[in-house]
């Protein structure tokens, strides 16, 4: 009975994830095939579908967390999460104060290596909290928020993943690295650097792409309003050929550069700061772990509290 | 001051009015509305923005004009004409063009300007009351990240100069790593007293349920009818109402998943703020703005091409986007009657002394 409940479980949790990515997808991507059809019907929805747009991604980012967030939170899990945000949240004023090159902003690789360490549910909510924190503490809360949080939560949620492809990955040579045996210590200090090298290396894969993905990704909410050259705006009619053309001519034109800064200063910075970062979080984790009572019920719970699961 | 709800619609009726016309006329309306809203409303213990509108126009508006009008080769007044081998900007610089480039910064500036007034006029834990009772946890982890932002800005400080006194000196990023890492070991270390803190405070022991199945099954029902009635929506234009009746049952569905999720939080509100006279005002302001602005697309359409002539002015259209200047009307009047009050306790004092 309880397993069947927890299959049930894990299978509507698929579910939440699979629909709320997909509905945040299409509303972000609508404007690619919306034209086809607008081209076939002669119909088109240029005025309303962004504002219906932005209310889908609002939707599915409430659905998301309240899926992630059903799941209860424990109060370490709870602190853990407050404080690493506030922690980035002063990485993100910092940059505001300092203004820095191009789009390169120091609160992604965080988002990306907490979410490597603590899995991806942990990543998910750190990545939109920190967008939230900062935008209240920097006053930048506007109607682009929803979408940096949904981008930002994303990237924090796919880190999750990298983890598992990062493990299955090293299979072959050196065996299959689970997420237990870094967090519990099980492995030697030359098989623990060699891990620690290898997660680097794919983080650094994994920053560049999203700093130029988050980019890309939230460009697409104003790109429908957006003046500009006739190759360069979205028209409803045009195909999905012509679409992605535009769009990839305004990307290189506006965005590039900017993206480029970004993910360049994301690979630099985990180059920098990766290798302690994961350390660290991986000692604190086993710290978090750490529960007095009966090992044998308990164990499950506080693996899953720690986004292990995820 | 207003309810934080109240701004918040103030700040979108601002959104939408403004991304429905390019009539400069309008946009010049609604900045000045803007301005005008931000100057009498007191900052409260809200966040100025670290740029300010002004200076937000400064590059906003020549940066959209110089590129509108070197992208763009469209338009009857040409100024000059670029060489043709340069790419994308080669061709006809054209007064249109410009034009255009320019009603944008000004469109983008108007809803700078709106959102800087609700990041100045509302408190952050306004904002933070307004999320859903359903999200409570994540409501304290903001809450512990914005209390813990400053204590971990002085730790920044503390750390930088404890290892100046050690001879450490920033000259480029590599030297943030002695400082950047010790930070994040305190801050987790500072976490950890902190759950054990709530831990023994009983955080977490009368909540400590999972979501049940039957409510995450109405909530995968709510999203795939809002996926679905919005494909419907894009790809099958007969079926439109149909599509517009699911996307509505599928919010629906989700709505109630996050009010029933929230009915089981025990919520007590400590001096709970009051609904005024000024709030339904405000609200009264923005329905009768976008109601204009929904009814009136025609006269709120313009454009520069083919070639540049004078922008219409509908008077009802300017007179309908003044409704968002009530939270200024509104304030002014609070202040007038304030001050007379004043004034009048004053007089009352001056006249006892004088008897007395």
């Amino acid at each position: 009975m309880k397993s069947q409940r927890l299959t049930g479980r894990r299978l509507t949790s698929a579910a939440i994830y699979l629909l709320s990515g997909a509905l945040g997808l299409v509303a972000f991507i609508y404007p690619f095939f919306a034209p086809v059809v607008a081209a076939d019907r002669a119909w088109a929805h240029g005025q309303d579908a962004p504002l219906l747009t932005a209310a889908l991604v609002g939707l599915s980012v409430l659905a998301l967390m309240v899926e992630l967030q059903g799941r209860s939170l424990s109060a370490k899990t709870v602190a853990m999460l407050g404080v690493l945000v506030a922690v980035t949240s002063v990485l993100r004023f910092l940059e505001t104060a300092f203004p820095m090159p191009g789009g390169f902003s120091p609160i992604f690789a965080p988002i990306m290596i907490a979410g490597y360490v603590f899995g991806g549910r942990f990543g998910f909510l750190m990545g939109t909290f920190t967008l939230l924190a900062s935008a209240l503490i920097t006053g930048g809360v506007g109607p682009w928020l929803p979408y940096q949080m949904y981008t930002a939560g994303w990237a924090g949620l796919t880190a999750g993943w990298l983890r598992t492809l990062a493990s299955a990955m090293r299979r072959p040579r050196s065996g299959r690295v689970s997420r237990l045996d870094v967090g519990a210590g099980h492995l030697s200090e030359d098989r623990g650097q060699a891990w620690t090298r290898w997660s680097i290396l794919m983080l650094c894969i994994f920053g560049f792409m999203w700093g130029l993905l988050y980019g890309a990704i939230v460009n697409v909410y104003f790109w429908p309003f957006a003046g500009g050259p006739a190759e360069q705006t979205w028209v409803p009619g045009i195909g999905l050929g012509e679409t992605l053309a535009r769009y990839a001519a305004f990307y290189v034109v506006t965005s590039l550069v900017w993206d480029l800064t970004r993910a360049a200063g994301n690979v630099a910075l985990i180059l920098l700061l990766g290798a302690p970062m994961v350390k660290a979080l991986e000692r604190f984790r086993r710290r978090f772990n750490f529960e007095v009572g009966d090992v044998g019920q308990r164990a499950g719970s506080t693996q899953e509290e720690a986004g292990i699961c995820v | 001051m207003f309810d934080a709800r109240v701004w918040l619609i103030w700040a979108l009726a601002t959104l939408v009015t403004a991304s429905s016309t390019r009539n400069p006329l309008y946009i010049i309306v609604l900045l000045l509305t803007t301005t005008v809203v931000s100057a009498t409303c007191p900052e409260g213990e809200g966040r100025r923005a670290p740029l300010s509108p002004l200076r937000f126009a400064t590059f906003a508006v020549p940066l959209s004009t110089v590129f509108n009008a070197l992208t763009v080769h469209f338009g009857h007044t040409v100024l000059f004409r670029l060489p043709d081998w340069l790419p994308l900007m080669g061709g006809t610089v054209t007064l249109e063009a410009m034009s255009f480039g320019a009603v944008n910064g000004l469109t983008l500036t108007v809803i700078f300007s709106a959102f800087s007034v609700f990041n100045q006029v509302t408190p952050v834990r306004d904002l933070i009351r307004l999320a859903p009772r359903a999200f409570h946890e994540g409501g304290v982890v903001l809450s512990i990240a914005l209390t813990f932002i400053p204590q971990t800005a002085r730790s920044l400080n503390r750390i930088r100069d404890a290892q100046a006194v050690r001879g450490h000196r920033v000259r480029g990023v590599r030297d943030w790593v002695p400082i950047v890492v010790p930070l994040l070991v305190s801050g987790l270390e500072r976490a950890m007293g902190l759950a054990e803190a709530m831990v023994a405070r009983g955080y977490g022991a009368v909540s400590d349920e999972a979501q049940p199945v039957h409510r995450a099954g109405v909530l995968v029902l709510g999203l795939l009818a809002l996926l679905g009635g919005w494909l419907a929506y894009l790809f099958r234009p007969a079926w439109q109402t149909g599509a517009v009746a699911m996307m509505i049952v599928g919010a629906a569905l989700v709505g109630v998943v996050v009010w029933v999720t929230g009915r089981g939080v025990r919520h007590t509100v400590y001096r709970e703020r009051r609904w005024t006279l000024g709030d339904s005002l405000v609200l009264a302001g923005c329905a009768l703005t976008l109601a204009i602005t929904l009814t009136q697309s025609t006269a709120l359409q313009y454009s520069p091409y083919p070639r540049l002539e004078l922008p219409p002015f509908a008077p009802i259209v300017g007179l309908g986007m003044l409704g968002l200047l009530v939270p200024a009307v509104v304030t002014l009047g609070q202040e007038t009657t304030e001050s007379h009050q004043t004034k009048g306790i004053g007089q009352q004092a001056h006249l006892k002394a004088d008897n007395g």
